[in-house]
């Protein structure tokens, strides 16, 4: 089980892990990080840090994934005493919380009705902006979700947050073209994110799966990205597992090309619209080799308990471990 | 290796110490003769020995390449470094910066990056749901 830790909590919080942080609810509300005594002395035995206030949040937002509204509540009091009630942030909590209370569709709409009633006084309120594009995807709008998260982006368009967002709704639509120039839009701001790049190869595959004979340009576009993440993190488990997945791929077809008149070939490459060289065939099956050694290696450390890799995702080094069968490894 | 440079460094301050007293010794005493040779050897000796020991017992450095500090942060997860807040938390390593992206878990994943988005009431049926089949895994 991942550590249940509330100052940086895990990236896949499981509900058993949220159970675990959410019980250390009344430990945290036992004291009180701020101090009672009156004004200059409060300053000197004052025991909060900025920890705290992080372990506060994080702690409201376990409690009401588990339910415990009470303790949420008690912890959203404590955070509005401390910075005002018309923080921004204190804000969205509130709105998180009021979300999470809401007992029927219905109840949810009031929430939404809310926002805008602060967007009109606040139009600036990014994270309100935000919460509103939430409560539209748990109200199962998603078509509504795309049109405000656009909106946002038009008033930020260097959110990178919002692009990663705009992207995921787009391919939750199957709208493959949208969802990857949104990736590529996180990909200029932090063109130094592998799982951006991992995410814009998959989008890249995802697109073309359904095609038959699959698209030559898409699949090496995906390999590209793919080259990309593994070339900024050479321990990315994605990045291998999507390796070996677009290699295996593309070498059946690679083959089949140059079997055929190169002449052909040249002809097929001029009608597609991006001028996406295709990697030479000795090129994808090195990269091929290279991603079925790298993900065994991860596979073996692993299921050894080696120290210093036990960093990975257990579902995904099973994953990994059924594609190297799969292949006959 | 901390516990050698440890000693290295003690002694080099020792060594320090020593030279700088003698030579104030030395110059109260006699005031217009040169520096002895013995003073300025242990003088550099021990500025060695404390450098040594200090690079010897510093912490690990980062690795300077980006797919290796990369690779290390995804090998080794976020660990404990024996340091805990004054609620009982403890500080962990570095980890992904670029989690907040909230992209790490594929399409349709269910990280908890992006948090501006967060999905509470996805959230809340997920829990709800493994309570009701039993709180299995």
């Amino acid at each position: 089980m991942a550590h249940a830790n509330l100052l940086s909590p895990p990236s896949q919080i499981s509900p058993q892990t949220a159970l675990a942080l959410s019980q250390k609810a009344p430990v945290i509300l036992s004291t009180s990080p701020t101090s009672s005594l009156p004004w200059p002395l409060s300053l000197l035995f004052s025991r909060e840090t900025p920890e705290s206030w992080t372990i506060h949040e994080n702690l409201f937002l376990s409690a009401l994934r588990t339910g415990d509204e009470t303790s949420a509540r008690a912890l959203l009091d404590r955070l509005e005493a401390r910075f005002g009630q018309h923080n921004e942030r204190i804000i969205t909590l509130r709105g998180i919380y009021n979300e999470a209370t809401a007992q029927s569709n219905g109840d949810l709409e009031k929430v939404f009705d809310g926002y805008e009633k602060i967007l009109r006084e606040d139009p600036t309120n990014m994270s309100i902006r935000k919460r509103r594009v939430a409560v539209l995807k748990a109200l199962g709008r998603p078509q509504d979700a795309i049109t405000a998260v656009t909106v946002l982006l038009q008033n930020s368009p260097t959110d990178v947050e919002a692009w990663a967002e705009a992207s995921e709704l787009y391919a939750s639509q199957a709208a493959w073209g949208q969802a990857i120039y949104c990736a590529e839009e996180v990909l200029l701001i932090t063109p130094n994110a592998w799982s951006a790049h991992a995410h814009v190869a998959t989008l890249h595959y995802l697109s073309i799966a359904s095609n038959n004979p699959p698209s030559l340009s898409a699949l090496a576009l995906s390999l590209k990205h793919f080259c990309r993440s593994i070339e900024l993190n050479d321990a990315y488990l994605r990045g291998y597992y999507g390796l070996k997945l677009v290699t295996t791929k593309l070498l059946p077809l690679l083959s089949e090309t140059q079997s055929t008149s190169s002449k052909r070939n040249n002809n097929n490459n001029s009608q597609d619209d991006e001028d996406v060289p295709i990697p030479a065939l000795a090129t994808v099956k090195k990269l091929e080799e290279i991603a079925t050694s790298k993900l065994a290696e991860i596979v073996r450390h692993y299921k050894a308990g080696n120290k210093g890799w036990r960093g990975f995702d257990e579902a995904e080094v099973i994953a990994a471990r059924e594609l190297l069968d799969r292949d006959g490894n | 290796m901390a516990f050698f440079g440890t000693v290295l460094n003690t002694v080099g301050a020792l060594f320090l110490t020593h030279a700088v007293y003698s030579t104030h010794e030395h110059t109260a005493t006699f005031a217009s003769t040169p520096l002895p040779l013995d003073i300025t050897i242990e003088m550099l000796a021990s500025i060695l020995l404390l450098s040594l020991g200090i690079v010897i017992s510093f912490a690990p450095l980062k690795p300077i390449q980006h797919a290796e500090w990369a690779g290390q942060i995804s090998r080794g997860g976020r660990h404990g470094e024996g340091q805990y807040t004054r609620e009982g938390e403890e500080v962990l390593s570095e980890g992904d910066q670029y989690a907040f992206l909230g992209l790490d878990g594929g399409i349709g994943g269910k990280g908890e990056g992006r948090r501006g988005f967060w999905d509470v009431k996805g959230k809340r049926r997920e829990y709800e749901e493994w309570v009701r089949s039993g709180g299995k895994n």
